[in-house]
């Protein structure tokens, strides 16, 4: 019998236990591993192309302040930029909803036309959606979710404006990094709501990433101390504003990530030193037999680290298959979009085992390391 | 025959080694759970503690939250006029219209901005909210950009200490003073002169209007009267019925916790297996004297279950007891978590909050895993020939 396998008979010596341990590091491992992506999930929004040239001009008191729709003529004449368009977040319920998780937003057609540059049309045309006063633009992911049509009516309950939409589909897009969102007439809105004068926020394109910042700087310094100064940023930047208002769920989820940690030590180090203990007597026998404290502490890492590994291939991986194969978009209506498992997150789990494995090994070979052999032989346990 | 209970307590401690360790990674389940729920009742607890319950808060029909809210002045002279109405000892009616508006404002800490809930109160609103009270400087005077602040919503806003400045676009306001609203909803907002605040906005209109009949008894009917009148388009509600339905932001965080719950403490189980699978093999020759004496199989397993469910109780009331401290450590320092109110679009403040409910469910919680873990090794015990048992070392 050689030095291997040895130490995989040892470790299969008691196959429920080893099957317990290696359960329970799994789960751990896919639960550590599943925070992580929910950490990222809601801390890093999805990158796209075009995101580093769009720019998103809010009010600077505050997203839910409108913007006077008279800027337009100053915004279009600010070297840089390419296109422009309102852009307001009508924030209505579809159907009998209670929590619509698409979001709508008035548009100017032929502006925002220059701004969606990835999107691409997929059933009906832009131009029967840019024509008609009534008609609106549904990402693919909404338009498939409710099994629509084109030609198809959709109403909405206003919950900011009040006002009801009646909608029809006259266009399907995707190809944006999130196909749920609805673009209809912001003249429609205007009429609706008795031509208030005002937008929600300005939809910007530069020319270029390097002239993005210039025209920061450009659009906010031109309406400084009017009466609506503006928040100019990239639309990642105004992405990133959106998780600074969550708070302290960042620091949550990263102390319940510690106490799972904790946890999956605990039933690692608990496991090994059952194990152990059990055959200290051996273990003494070995020592008796020649054996150096090196050696024993390299049987008992092996095994442990051995258990940790299978336990980590387990969890680490069905997290992977689990979240990459379950449509989590429908199953949390539209709360989790893409979830995705990256293989950084997957190191992070597989090395948080592994330092387990050996971090378990640590106290039964200190034991082993300081038993005398007869102390060792005289064990009964 | 059972077994006495002191057996088994016995046993549990002379293996505290073994032991220690189940029991930690159990009481860590439970205060992972308990901790996430107890975050989840703060929000809850925050909203059910707000409002009085002789106020009628009236908004826009359709609109969610006050914020998204517009009552014309037309509307809010209607609702004045309603016959009804309370009136103070000056004998002005209790009506207070006002304006709620989101201001974004600059995290303490320097990491990014999040938005807070302006209002713009009259004295009458005021009037009419008792939970809140002034604790430091004094209140904004009429026609002045001034503000007084939560004190809990200054120790998260850079600016919000007295004498400090709330920029609102090209206008600042002072803060002159900090109030208290006793663990209500209203401890997430900054309140202004509601005049002064339509001014500086720019706004025609009003946000909500909160009013208090004269007796009790008119509440029903003045609540069906303005929902009936369909000129209005104006929905009323007790004051205390619609903050105590604005509890969806801690339903994703109750959801968490289920669900980390069931999770971990399906790595719990696997522990306590481990544990008393061990158990069951070093009492090998104990379980057979046993049953040479005459308990019965069903009294082992019995004994096995009980000694389990004491296990985890044990991790159960560590769990209890770090997330109770947690409590306490917290209040101590004055500590509260904020996050996004999805209904209200503001910054939300609440507290950690471990009732003695939620400590039930995590004793609970805490048992039924140490049943779950200790069954099929209770069985094997029970199981296991006499003979055999007694011939093992």
């Amino acid at each position: 019998m050689n030095l291997p396998t040895f130490i995989l008979k040892n470790a299969l010596r008691n196959r429920r236990r080893a099957l317990l341990t290696v359960l329970s590091v799994g789960i751990s491992c896919a639960l550590l591993v599943t925070l992580l992506t929910l950490q990222r999930e809601l801390t890093v929004p999805p990158e796209s192309a075009g995101a580093s040239l769009r720019i998103i001009a809010r009010n600077k008191v505050s997203l839910a302040q409108p913007l006077p729709a008279k800027q337009l003529a100053v915004i279009e004449r600010i070297p840089g930029i390419v296109a422009v368009s309102p852009f307001t977040f009508f924030g209505g319920n579809f159907r009998d909803e209670t929590v619509t998780s698409f979001a709508q937003f008035a548009v100017d057609p032929r502006r925002f036309q220059g701004l969606l540059v990835e999107a691409r049309v997929i059933e009906g045309s832009y131009e029967d959606f840019a024509k008609d006063r009534l008609a609106c633009l549904v990402g693919a992911d909404t338009f498939e979710r409710y099994g629509l049509k084109i030609g198809d009516r959709m109403k909405f309950t206003g919950t900011f404006y009040p006002v009801d939409l009646d909608l029809k589909i006259a266009a399907v897009f995707n190809g944006t990094v999130d196909d749920r969102g609805l673009f209809f007439h912001h003249k429609l809105l205007d009429e609706l709501s008795g031509d208030p004068g005002t937008v929600g926020t300005w939809y910007i394109r530069a020319a270029s990433p390097e002239v993005a910042n210039d025209v920061i700087a450009r659009v906010n310094a031109a309406f400084e101390n009017t009466a609506a100064e503006v928040r100019a940023e990239t639309e990642r930047a105004f992405q990133l504003g959106f998780v600074s208002m969550l708070g302290n769920v960042k620091m949550l989820v990263l102390l319940i990530s510690g106490a799972v940690v904790f946890t999956l030590s605990l039933v690692t180090i608990s496991t090994m030193s059952m194990a152990i203990r059990e055959r200290f007597r051996e273990l003494a026998v070995l020592k008796a037999l020649g054996f150096q404290r090196r050696e024993l502490f390299a049987f008992i890492l092996a095994e442990s680290f051995g258990l940790a590994a299978l336990g980590a291939l387990l969890g680490v991986g069905g997290a992977w298959a689990l979240w990459t194969h379950l449509d989590l978009q429908k199953l949390t209506n539209g709360f989790l979009i893409y979830f995705e498992v990256t293989p950084r997150i997957m190191a992070w789990g597989a090395a948080v085992a592994a330092i387990m494995g050996v971090v378990a090994a640590l106290p039964p070979s200190w034991q082993t390391a300081r038993m005398s052999v007869t102390e060792g032989l005289k064990t009964l346990d | 025959m059972a077994l006495p209970l002191k057996y088994n307590i016995r046993n549990v401690l002379v293996r505290w080694r073994t032991t220690l360790f189940t029991v930690l990674g159990i009481g860590a389940v439970v205060l992972v759970f308990l901790g996430l729920r107890a975050l989840g009742r703060g929000i809850e607890a925050t909203n059910a503690n707000t409002g009085d319950p002789r106020n009628l808060l009236v908004v826009r029909k359709g609109s969610q939250a006050e914020s998204g809210s517009l009552v014309s002045r037309d509307q809010f002279r209607t609702l004045r006029d309603l016959p009804g109405i309370a009136r103070n000892a000056a004998g002005e009616p209790l009506v207070s219209a006002e304006l709620v508006m989101i201001v974004s404002a600059p995290r303490r800490d320097g990491v990014g901005e999040a938005n807070t809930l302006l209002r713009g109160v009259t004295p009458r609103g005021m009037e009419l909210r008792s939970q809140v009270a002034l604790v430091e400087g004094r209140w904004f005077h009429a026609g002045q950009r001034e503000v007084v602040v939560s004190s809990r919503l200054a120790r998260r806003f850079a600016g919000f200490e007295v004498g400090g400045t709330i920029k609102a676009g090209p206008d600042r306001l002072t803060v002159v003073g900090h109030f208290d609203g006793q663990g209500s909803a209203f401890d997430s907002e900054a309140w202004m002169d509601a005049d002064e605040s339509r001014a500086i906005f720019d706004r025609e209109q009003y946000s909500s209007v909160l009013l208090r009949p004269a007796d009790d008894s008119l509440a029903d009917g003045l609540i069906q009267r303005i929902d009936q009148d369909k000129r209005l388009a104006l929905r009323a509600e007790r004051e205390v019925d619609y903050y105590s339905k604005q509890t969806m932001t801690a339903k994703p965080i109750n959801y968490l916790a289920g669900i980390l719950g069931t999770a971990m403490s399906v790595g719990a189980v696997f522990a306590a297996m481990n544990t008393m699978y061990a158990s069951v093999g070093a009492r090998t020759r104990e379980i057979g004297t046993l049953r040479v004496l005459g308990y019965s199989r069903r009294s082992i397993v019995l004994c096995f279950l009980i000694e389990g469910a004491l296990l985890s109780l044990l991790g159960g009331v560590l769990g209890c007891a770090i997330a109770w401290g947690l409590q306490v450590g917290l209040a101590a320092f004055n500590v509260s978590f904020g996050t996004l109110d999805f209904q209200s679009f503001a910054e939300t403040v609440f507290q950690f909050r471990v009732t003695p409910d939620l400590m039930l469910l995590g004793l609970g919680f805490s048992v039924v895993i140490g049943l779950a873990g200790s069954l099929l090794p209770a069985l094997r015990a029970a199981r296991l020939p006499v003979i055999v048992a007694l011939k093992s070392l």
